[in-house]
């Protein structure tokens, strides 16, 4: 913002037509029949919906929901794959259906649950809901009360909970559990015209676009789009760079890539500079924004100042001033509402500093165990290679799109550095996908979607073009078999039935207020509940080799353990089970050990036994002299 | 998405702007009235989905300048919903942070902005208002 240029008040010059119009279809080459992408995408959604009813969700076992979709559903994908396929083939006549195929495609993978499930899917969205809860029981922000867990930091990045605290009450519903399981879709159609904006930016193929947001979105596996503060902040993150690389370039940052020539031929042109002033300007446009983002998530502004700071080393981009509004709101905000957290996170900061192989990491502990689980986590990093390995492709075959597109690129690759700073509680490795995602979906779709245009016809250029016609629908179709496994396969830990969660809520409204909640692990839902008035403790959240020792005799470990006086309750359910397998915080059949020897142990007695699970109680007082079992 | 060639709207083309801008300009208040219907009734949701996700952004992003810049419908449809969510979730923060949150007044400070701001030209986004000089770079 102190560079001081001079507006101008002419109009920029119109952009060069002397390149063929990518969409425009080759002479003497006939088209796909206008009907058949509409048709696809009819058949598609129709095997969907067919497909549907036929799901067996309720017995989901070792492979998550991926082998109950029905033979229709996987039909359903290449079907509309296909119409996607034939629809790209006419985005110069006919935009709209690329558009609507995008729009099928998000429904067709992530609808299902929204649809099918009678509970929340994801245990840390009824986590999130129970924060909301909270937030709208007491009226109030409590950002200091150092509730256990950590569990004020939600009160100190509050602005997803107090929205949808706003909207629950704006509906007249119970909970966000009426409306949860559809934030996939409603944060998608969100984020998706935002997504073919910033493409839009770097390129006037329409073909690239939509093919660079489908990528994205087979690609968008990590599961951070459900009722989550990352979901709505990764938009806004997106936005503000959109509007960044759209409204603040730079006068005079050398002319070459406004030569038509110079450029690519899907290459857009460099948006029109802007003068000191209207980027000032643009900056307090952007302030709510930024602020917004920094109510509702912690990681995300960080994300954001990086990636500021990437675009700084541009010319086209050096809005110093940009990058310091942006930190000091962020130094604002954890200084004061974010406060305990940010220090203590200051404080760790020391030991995890350059520890790069422990931040990336991926999940909390253990490892991946199980058939569904290990397929998961396979089928997610060979998607995430797979992306990368065609836009390493694209970056250097393309270097003319290269290098206009370089700030997309060097936004992408920022976050890159955080590997160095923090684990972010296992989450870091994902988080980072996630912010590198945009950048590395346009340039897999540029590694196939050749370079339209008939000017050059040389032998090279028709055998990529050959090429890339194959490899283009193998891509997609090898990417839709990578998401489903990596999205799916542990659905088994995402769903409990709906008798187990209150089975859960009945346990915990038993107890009293400062009364202690025992559980394996916090991910199952109702957790949380009345988290504001009692304490948790999730004993194998631990290292796996502690929690071996911990079998071992697991009613005195837990007795030596638990504070005097404390009224204690232990949860064990199915859903924990399932997930403390499937992390590999407890050996094969250690749950089942640990919920027998704690039910046969005098230290405890039962309160209610279900088929969905156990809850008991600690009775210290009935223990014979050195007495668990 | 594509340039207007005509940057000066005539009387037929300012039409149905100006009824855009008068839905928007009410569309706040629609919602405050459906939440007067009975708790967890359908019709409170479209209203108030439509209005929290949009119907702000919308009001202070169109109309956009018309100008060279392509793009700028696209622009506006794409930045309303960031846009209005941000302003939303200021809003109820700041009302749980003072205590003080109600549907009613999460909303009238909302529907009020809306308001106000349809009745004004779009945000003075930088590129759309006119351009320093030719950008490039590296």
């Amino acid at each position: 913002m102190q560079h001081h240029q001079t507006p101008q008040t002419t109009p920029a010059p119109p952009r060069p037509t002397t390149t063929p119009h990518p969409k425009a279809p080759r002479p003497g080459t006939a088209g796909p029949p206008a009907w058949l992408s509409p048709a696809l995408l009819v058949l598609g959604l129709g095997l969907w919906g067919l497909a549907l009813p036929l799901v067996d969700f309720r017995s989901m076992e070792d492979y998550g929901l991926l082998d109950r979709l029905p033979l229709p559903f996987y039909a359903s994908l290449v079907v509309l794959t296909a119409g996607f396929l034939v629809a790209l083939r006419r985005a110069g006549t006919a935009p709209g259906w690329p558009l609507v195929h995008c729009v099928a495609l998000l429904v067709a993978l992530k609808a299902a649950p929204a649809v099918l499930y009678d509970a929340v899917r994801y245990p840390w969205a009824s986590k999130h809901d129970a924060v909301v809860s909270a937030l709208l029981g007491a009226g109030e922000l409590r950002p200091y009360a150092g509730l256990s867990g950590n569990m004020s930091a939600y009160d100190q990045w509050p602005g997803f909970f107090t929205l949808n605290a706003a909207l629950v009450r704006a509906f007249g519903v119970e909970s966000t559990a009426a409306y949860l399981n559809w934030a996939p879709i409603v944060l998608g159609l969100i984020l998706l015209p935002v997504l073919v904006l910033l493409y839009r930016t770097f390129t006037e193929d329409w073909r690239l676009v939509w093919t660079a947001v489908w990528i994205f979105q087979l690609a968008n596996w990590v599961g951070q789009d459900y009722l989550a503060p990352q979901g709505l902040a990764y938009v806004l993150h997106l936005t503000v760079l959109t509007v960044v690389l759209r409204h603040f370039v730079r006068p005079g940052a050398a002319d070459r890539l406004g030569d038509r020539a110079a450029l690519d031929p899907a290459a857009a042109g460099v948006p029109p500079a802007t003068s000191t002033r209207q980027r000032a300007i643009g900056v307090l446009v952007l302030a709510p924004l930024i602020l917004a983002i920094n109510a509702v998530h912690q990681l995300t502004p960080v994300m954001l100042c990086v990636v500021l700071a990437a675009l700084c080393l541009t010319r086209r981009y050096r809005n110093l001033g940009l990058l310091a509004v942006t930190g000091l709101i962020t130094l604002a905000w954890d200084l004061t509402m974010g406060r305990p957290l940010f220090l203590e996170t200051l404080a760790t900061l020391k030991d995890s500093l350059g520890r790069l192989t422990q931040n990336s990491r991926a999940g909390y502990t253990g490892q991946l165990t199980g058939p569904g689980p290990e397929l998961a986590g396979r089928a997610g990093i060979a998607m995430a290679l797979a992306v990368a390995l065609c836009a390493v492709i694209a970056v250097l075959a393309r270097r003319r799109l290269t290098r206009s597109t370089l700030p997309l690129l060097l936004a992408s690759a920022a976050p890159l550095p955080l590997f160095a700073v923090n684990d972010y509680g296992g989450e870091m490795l994902f988080r980072v996908y996630l912010f590198g995602l945009p950048g590395a979906a346009f340039f897999a779709a540029a590694a196939l979607v050749p370079a339209a245009g008939g000017a050059r016809r040389s032998r090279g250029a028709l055998a990529r073009r050959r090429i890339t016609a194959v490899a283009l629908p193998a891509v997609l179709l090898a990417l839709t078999a990578g998401f489903l496994p990596a999205y799916y396969g542990k659905d088994a830990m995402y769903y409990t039935p709906p008798a187990e969660s209150a089975l859960v809520t009945r346990a915990i409204d038993r107890m009293p207020a400062g009364g202690l909640l025992l559980a394996t692990s916090g991910s199952f839902p109702q957790a949380l509940h009345r988290y504001d008035e009692v304490e948790h403790w999730w004993f194998c959240e631990q290292d796996p080799a502690e929690n071996e020792r911990m079998l071992v005799d697991p009613a005195r470990y837990l007795a030596d353990r638990i504070p005097p006086g404390a009224a204690v309750h232990v949860v064990l359910t199915r859903t924990q089970d399932v997930y403390t397998a499937g992390e590999g915080l407890l050996p094969s059949g250690g749950f089942a050990l640990l919920r027998d020897r704690l039910k046969a142990s005098p230290l405890f007695r039962t309160v209610e036994e279900q088929p969905y699970g156990i809850v008991l109680a600690y009775a210290p007082s009935t223990t014979t002299p050195g007495g668990a079992s | 998405m594509t340039v207007n060639p005509n940057p000066n709207p005539t009387a037929a083309s300012r039409a149905p702007r100006a009824g855009a801008r008068a839905v928007l300009a009410v569309s706040g208040w629609l919602a405050l009235a459906a939440t007067l219907l009975p708790n967890a009734f359908p019709l409170r949701w479209p209203p108030v989905l439509l209005f929290v996700c949009l119907g702000p952004g919308l009001a202070l992003l169109h109309p956009r300048p018309r100008g060279p810049r392509p793009g700028t419908r696209l622009e506006t449809f794409a930045l309303a919903a960031p846009l209005s969510l941000s302003l939303a979730a200021l809003t109820s923060t700041g009302l749980f942070l003072a205590g003080s949150f109600s549907v009613a007044a999460f909303l009238v400070p909302l529907a009020a902005l809306t308001t106000v701001a349809a009745l004004l030209p779009g945000l003075p986004l930088p590129a759309a208002t006119g351009t320093a000089q030719s950008g490039g770079g590296r």
